[in-house]
């Protein structure tokens, strides 16, 4: 037990402050006698120096270094009078025999007293030399065998050449080495070959794959939006640059100012544009009847508590309603941190969408050349389509000249009619989430009004916009919303009284208004497509309104409309130019008639082979358009927000006003400095900070060793754990510093320390004086994480697909796992999974990750659902991962491809495939035990097989299918599978040794 | 040292001091289907607590979950006043300018809308509930009826979520995975909590559920609730793959457990022990969960007391059974989800069919428990994550009409282990608006459930990010001992 409070001189001799009296004090007393003023009692504060030692109470002082026994503080912790002990038996704090001590022992040593080490400044500390360890030659193992010496523990062994080899390519790479690597190593395990080994593995883009996971945890990734719907997110141009930013070592501190405040810097690049995804993460939602402003403060809420704990392990989460009742951090320090991320020009609720705004289009290079291209095209035709056409500007002058008497000649009822463009306004939904089909939306049942703003239900407003681009006679398949309601507006200017077809369609229902009544109703499902209703529109003379809704049930809606008649339909410029001007039109209206007549009018045939070609590339252009994914980034506002404390943290209880600033305890913010998300990654990236690089750096040793210098990676703050050796966490933190936040040389020197190199083999007194191996006495023996072991049986059984990057995947899952809690309308309520390798074999990071209902492979295994940041996994061990691992498909189907492989690449003869399977799964020598072990079990299974033959082809058929060459029965071959499934089980394989 | 060291403490002593051996149980019962309470087991196989903190009254609990919110006004707390008041806007003095949803704050008008429901008072408590209850009805004098719950999240993702882990964001335990984490389990065959999400009867479109609201949060993973399903396995990855039968299961595991024990000689790790015994966990469960979903054993008299639906898997009736089966079989704590109480539209034609899904399975759930004797030690909850609107969102006739959401006082029931039967607690405004007497927030519930079961909630604690979580949270909040026994 002494051992897991941090601090060896315990009962050696002297205390120290930092590790043994403070997190006593902090977790204790804090709480009514810390830095909350407001819930301060007795105006004691004990997290403060000088308060400490000016207090008097009782009639003395509190604390009595001189004469120890007369020191207040002691008679309180020791009295038994429930009036008087401390803390207070309501409290439920109550102090153990060894803390009352521990306290007693510190006032008699004199009741040293430091700052909180966190705070402190990074010290340049040197490893510590002892002649006893002189091999030593990794400062990490000076630091590691100090403390050991101290333990009188000494280290263990370097671990055989195989078990190194795996855990330095699972540490690395996230995958297990191949064969060919572990005999390699097995054959030279020189120092300067693993060193050979470490560099490769570094510069393996497996690597950034792996580093990424971890991040992603702490940026709270994932493919949906996790709350309300949950529907799909297109963010995964974020997780790939995460990838790449490790794969590149791109220094932690640029990692940092790019995610922060990428769009700050001058002339962002894409890259730098999409690394500002980091601030979109958090869970968002479109539930109808949500507040708005409250969704948006809990936005911003999420983003600061989450660098808090990624960047400062700090809990900032605790001083979002009071004073922080441990750490020194306020209300005003929250809020003054909020002002920060304060202004993202974007809406607070989601809308459902994929492209929760602001966003940007992440096109590939190639994509950009083909846009490019295909503009340039665009550009070419265009101006021909503009250019000297005598033939035909000849027939546009005959054409004018027919209309002009048809005009005059009203009676024969061809003369043409002016009308107006579309205009639109929508979408309108019903409270409901659901569409009235006989309720009335939006502008209808009173006077159009286009310069009327109508509110929806809940109280967004919507105005009518001018619609050229909707053209008769073409299909619009693009009306905004789900279930909801949408009206195109237009009038007709006619000369008399007439009669005029029309055709029209709709996705789905319509209706026809003209002149206010309603003239045509087929409220319907169905997609949109050309004349599905001919309606007849009784003109009358002047003006005539025509009012179209289209209701919307589900998916995507649109319109149709042209004329059926032979009376030509112009728009009112082009009318206007061509019956009012008499001569006079100024250039531009004859240049739009002209456009008109050439678009609209003239059969001429390359005339129109241009229109079709040019159409043709806009459609290329803007179908590829389309297709180019979006992410999601930051955009700040023009006009900053006002930040208020908010009292309690309600978002309707605005207190003072704030301007963004960073805690008063941390250094001070560079005068400067932009007060901005950039000042801010400065700041915190600036080599005075004294929480960042340790944060950062023990988050790193953590993913190695298992668990972190300061074990709790999410609290740097009083009531975290001291750091077991803060000596070595500066060091390391000093040194990421100066070496410019390399992260791929702190992990070098992180793997190349002997330290690492240990055997994991544990005795029984070292397993009974540190069970967690804290003090590292031993090499670090854990279970693979979700994302490993998924890889590693992939790998194993030899399906592994490893392209990078793209859209999430979805390989198999249990059926109706989605629909059991989505919500009905919701884009992720059914589950398809996709097919073939390149998307059921890809690595487990790219496997789609829906929040409210993660994929089983990760979760069982402790994988977080990313709805919050995460910066430390558990690692427990239950029946539901043997359930999953030994019956879920996909690890079947491995075992599958693994006995193929075996039996493949060895002789075939029992002992041979059994030794193979074996030691490609361990990555060491198989002993013939083990082997006969196997043999054992294929043969007891091969002979079940032989008298189930219908089972062996069941089990055979497992998987995506795969011609079988091999000459192998059938029942051999599932005997095979069930001992390939096995060894996917062993212990040894599910863990790193 | 945290409980955690602890508890590694003592799964490294029970290694190494006598009891790692290969047979069934020892190490694993630390874990997720952790723990006999006879005086022989170790004491790993309890929870963190080691001990209740008081002496339980409840061993176990069920909590039957109306998602989406069920109308208390329609259904329990009867308003017959505002007859007077039909189409007459809210007046302001009831409102009081409280916050409402965007759903209905553009509304021009608030008209109240009576219950168009028959109801009548029943039993010896007198306690009032509609004509859609008809079963409930005949127990009220088993039931703690509560009328003045109450919840300050407005929307369902934040509520829902708060009244299932203690906070409106996501992130925290789940009350199922508190009681896991506290108290362990009470059998060795079975998961500790186990989750079901029945089918509702009323519109499609009903609002989400997330694994979160029995999740474990900052707590173990093992921790969670786990999925009892009515397609495909019963639980995840039950099934062994197509053509291995379980025979050669067991002659698979005999031989990985030689090889493992090869392992732990070679590395010495604890984890190893448990992993043996997780797997022959694992193949338990193989035979034990089957068994519990094969309802053709419980007598005719037994289904029929769950009515017409109970031989239909994953309708509440037949979920109530399994449940049932469950809690008979030590199963800590079960939890119902049955959605698609989001009325706020055409509660006429919706309302009933979801109160015909729910009344006699939850009326027939507790007699069964009465007729075996466990009621006396099973706590049972009913209700959702808030309550509706007195006045109308939407369109208002007599016949028909909706309610919007309302946080300021809902019903809820409980019985069994620990509370007192024939209660009716609390009372709201003529409008069923505002609570006039015994608020009780959603945390009070919580720790009413928690003291039922043994556990102070203000005792019961993780520290996480620095703080002391609880599911109750952090300001002060009780037991409602008006409705403990």
């Amino acid at each position: 037990m002494v051992l897991c409070s941090g601090n060896p001189a315990e009962e050696a001799g002297i205390l120290d402050f930092a590790s043994d009296i403070r997190p006593i004090l902090s977790d204790k007393c804090f709480a009514c006698h810390g830095p909350d003023s407001n819930k301060r009692k007795a105006g004691l504060r004990l997290d403060d120096r000088s308060a400490v030692f000016s207090h008097q109470s009782d009639g003395k002082p509190l604390i009595n270094p001189e004469k120890p026994s007369s020191s207040s503080l002691l008679d309180r912790v020791l009295s038994k009078d429930p009036d008087l002990q401390m803390p207070p038996p309501e409290a439920n704090k109550e102090l153990s025999a060894a803390e009352t001590q521990k306290l007693i022992t510190w006032i008699r040593q004199g009741a040293s007293w430091g700052e909180h080490w966190a705070f402190e400044p990074i010290s340049k500390t040197n490893p510590p030399s002892d002649p006893s360890f002189s091999e030593v030659t990794a400062p990490i193992d000076a630091f590691i065998r100090s403390r050991l010496s101290k333990e009188g523990l000494s280290p263990s062994q370097r671990a055989t050449s195989d078990v190194l080899i795996r855990r330095l390519a699972l540490d690395l790479t996230g995958l297990p080495p191949d064969r060919a690597e572990v005999e390699a190593f097995r054959s030279n395990p020189s120092a300067e070959n693993y060193e050979r080994f470490v560099d490769k593995y570094l510069e393996s883009q497996r690597y950034g794959e792996h580093m990424a996971r971890y991040w992603l945890d702490a940026a709270r990734y994932g493919d949906t939006h996790g709350l309300h719907l949950d529907n799909y997110r297109e963010m995964w141009p974020y997780r790939d640059w995460v990838v790449r930013a490790f794969n590149e070592n791109k220094p932690f501190d640029e990692f940092i100012v790019e995610q922060l405040a990428g769009d700050l810097l001058p002339d962002p690049t894409q890259d730098q544009l999409v690394a500002t995804g980091f601030n979109r993460c958090h869970v968002t939602t479109g539930e109808g009847g949500s507040i708005k402003e409250e969704v948006y403060v809990r936005n911003v809420i999420d983003r600061v508590v989450t660098t808090g704990t990624v960047f400062m392990g700090l809990t900032f989460e605790c001083t979002r309603c009071h004073d922080h009742k441990f750490d020194p951090l306020t209300m005003t320090d929250f809020y003054s941190m909020f002002a920060f991320f304060n202004n993202l020009d974007g809406p607070a609720m989601d809308g459902n969408r994929k492209d929760h705004a602001p966003v940007i289009k992440v096109p590939s290079d190639e994509e950009n050349n083909i846009l490019r291209n295909l503009s340039s095209q665009i550009t070419r035709l265009e101006s021909r389509l503009k250019g000297d056409w005598n033939e035909i500007d000849r027939a546009q002058k005959a054409w004018e000249e027919e209309l002009e008497r048809q005009s005059l000649a009203t009676a024969n009822g061809k003369a043409p009619l002016s009308m107006s463009n579309w205009h639109h306004i929508g979408p309108f939904n019903d409270a409901e989430r659901y569409l009235r089909k006989n309720r009335q939306h939006g502008p209808e049942g009173k006077p159009v009004d286009l310069a009327a703003e109508l509110k929806t239900t809940n109280g967004e407003i919507r105005k009518w916009k001018e619609r050229a681009d909707y053209q008769d006679g073409k299909i619009h398949n693009d009306l905004p919303g789900e279930t909801v309601a949408n009206f195109l507006y237009r009038t007709i200017e006619s000369p008399r009284s007439m009669a005029l077809n029309v055709s029209l369609g709709s996705g789905d229902g319509l209706k026809v208004f003209l002149n206010g009544k309603e003239i045509h109703n087929n409220v319907t499902i169905r997609e949109v497509d050309a004349d599905q209703e001919q309606v007849t529109l009784e003109l009358v003379k002047g003006t005539n309104e025509i009012l179209v809704k289209i209701l919307n049930f589900g998916g995507k809606s649109g319109f149709y409309f042209k004329s059926d008649s032979e009376v030509l339909l112009l728009p009112k410029p082009i009318y206007a130019t061509l019956f009012k001007a008499d001569g006079s039109s100024e250039e531009k209206d004859v240049s739009s008639l002209r456009d008109y007549y050439r678009n609209q009018i003239s059969d001429n045939d390359e005339l129109r082979r241009t229109i079709g070609e040019l159409k043709q590339r806009r459609e290329e252009h803007a179908e590829l358009d389309r297709r180019i994914p979006t992410t999601m980034v930051w955009r700040e506002r023009k006009e900053p927000r006002e930040a208020f404390i908010l009292n309690r943290g309600e978002y309707d209880q605005k207190g003072e006003t704030v301007s963004a600033a960073t805690p008063g305890i941390l250094p001070q913010f560079p005068a400067d400095y932009p007060r901005n998300r950039l000042g801010l990654a400065q700041w915190l990236t600036s080599s005075d900070h004294p929480l960042t690089a340790r944060v950062t750096v023990n988050r790193f040793w953590q993913q190695i060793f298992g668990l972190g210098l300061v074990k709790t990676a999410e609290d740097f703050g009083s009531q975290g754990t001291p750091p077991t050796h803060p000596e070595l966490l500066d060091w390391l933190s000093y040194r990421f510093i100066q070496e410019g936040w390399n992260v791929k040389r702190l992990m070098k020197k992180m793997v190349m320390s002997a330290t690492y190199q240990q055997t994991a083999k544990v005795t029984e007194t070292l397993l009974e004086i540190d069970p967690a191996n804290r003090l590292l006495a031993r090499g670090v023996r854990l279970r693979l994480d979700a994302e490993t072991l998924r890889d590693q049986a992939l790998m194993l059984g030899g399906l592994l697909n490893g392209k990078i990057g793209g859209p999430g995947v979805k390989p198999p899952q249990p059926d109706g796992l989605w629909f059991a809690v989505g919500f009905s309308g919701s884009d992720t309520v059914r589950f398809k999974a996709d097919q073939g390798s390149s998307k059921v074999h890809r690595r487990t990071l790219y496997t789609f990750l829906k929040r409210t209902s993660p994929p089983p492979q990760m979760s069982t295994f402790d994988a977080p659902p990313r709805e919050s940041c995460t910066v430390r996994r558990e690692r427990t061990n239950t029946p539901m991962q043997a359930l999953l691992l030994m019956n879920d498909p996909q690890y079947v189907e491995a075992a599958k491809g693994l006995a193929i492989l075996c039996f493949k690449e060895s002789s075939g003869e029992p002992r041979d495939v059994a030794k193979l399977m074996l030691e490609r799964c361990t990555g060491r020598e198989a002993g013939d035990k083990e082997v006969e072990e196997l043999v054992a079990i294929f043969e007891s299974e091969a002979s079940h097989y032989r008298d189930h033959p219908k089972n062996a082809d069941a089990l055979v058929g497992i998987g995506e299918s795969r011609p079988l060459s091999e000459p192998i029965s059938s029942d051999a071959l599932a005997a095979w599978i069930v001992v390939a499934n096995m060894v996917l089980n062993l212990d040894e394989v599910i863990m790193k040794n | 040292m945290n409980p955690l060291q602890l508890e590694y403490k003592a799964l490294t002593r029970r290694h190494f001091f006598g009891q790692g051996a290969l047979g069934l149980g020892s190490a694993a019962l630390s874990s997720l289907l952790a723990g006999k309470t006879t005086a022989s087991s170790p004491a790993g196989s309890l929870g963190m607590l080691g001990a209740p903190h008081f002496a339980p009254k409840a061993k176990r609990a069920i909590y039957l979950f109306m998602a989406g919110a069920p109308s208390q006004l329609d259904l329990f707390d009867h308003k017959p006043k505002t007859q007077a008041y039909f189409d007459q806007d809210l007046p302001e003095s009831v409102r009081m300018g409280q916050r409402l949803t965007t759903m209905t704050s553009g509304q021009k008008r608030f008209p109240i809308a009576t219950s168009k429901f028959h109801f009548q008072n029943f039993g010896q408590s007198g306690a009032t509930v509609s004509e859609l209850l008809p079963y409930t009805a005949r127990m009220v004098d088993d039931l703690a009826i509560v009328k003045t719950v109450h919840t300050e999240a407005i929307n369902h993702d934040p509520a829902i979520t708060y009244i299932c882990t203690g906070n409106q964001l996501p992130g925290r335990a789940s009350l199922g995975s508190w009681l896991s984490y506290g108290l362990g389990s009470l059998n060795e065959d079975l998961p500790t909590f186990v989750v079901m999400t029945p089918t509702w009867s009323g519109r499609k479109g009903a609002q989400a559920l997330y694994n979160r609201l029995w999740g474990s949060g900052f707590l173990p993973s093992k921790h969670s609730g786990i999925s009892l399903r009515s397609s495909g396995d019963p639980v995840l990855y039950l099934t062994n793959p197509p053509g291995i039968d379980a025979s050669q299961r067991r002659r698979m595991l005999d031989t990985l457990g030689r090889l493992n024990q090869r392992t732990l000689d070679r590395f010495g790790d604890p984890d190893t022990q448990t992993r043996i015994d997780q797997y022959e966990m694992a193949f338990r469960m193989q035979s034990s969960v089957p068994e519990l979903t094969e309802i053709q054993s419980e007598s005719k008299s037994t289904l029929s007391l769950y009515g017409p639906d109970v031989e239909k898997p994953g309708t509440f009736a037949h979920s109530c059974l399994l449940a049932r089966r469950m809690l008979e079989r030590n199963v800590r704590f079960v939890q119902l989800f049955h959605r698609g109480w989001d009325q706020h539209g055409n509660i006429a034609n919706e309302l009933p069919g979801q109160c015909r899904d729910i009344d006699q399975p939850s009326w027939a759930l507790v007699q069964d428990l009465k007729a075996r004797g466990m009621l006396d030690d099973t706590l049972v909850v009913w209700g959702g994550e808030f309550g509706r609107t007195v006045y109308c969102q939407g369109k208002l006739t007599r016949d028909n009409y909706g309610r919007d959401h309302h946080p300021r006082c809902f019903t809820v029931w409980m019985a069994g282990g620990g509370i007192k039967p024939g209660v009716v607690y609390g009372e709201t405004d003529d409008f069923s608006y505002n609570i006039v007497r015994d608020p009780v927030h959603i945390h009070d519930m919580n720790a009413t459930i928690l003291k039922c079961l043994g556990i102070d909630h203000r005792r019961m604690s993780f520290k996480f990010r620095g703080l002391d979580m609880r599911l109750t949270g952090v300001e002060d909040h009780h037991p409602v001992s008006g409705i403990l026994a």
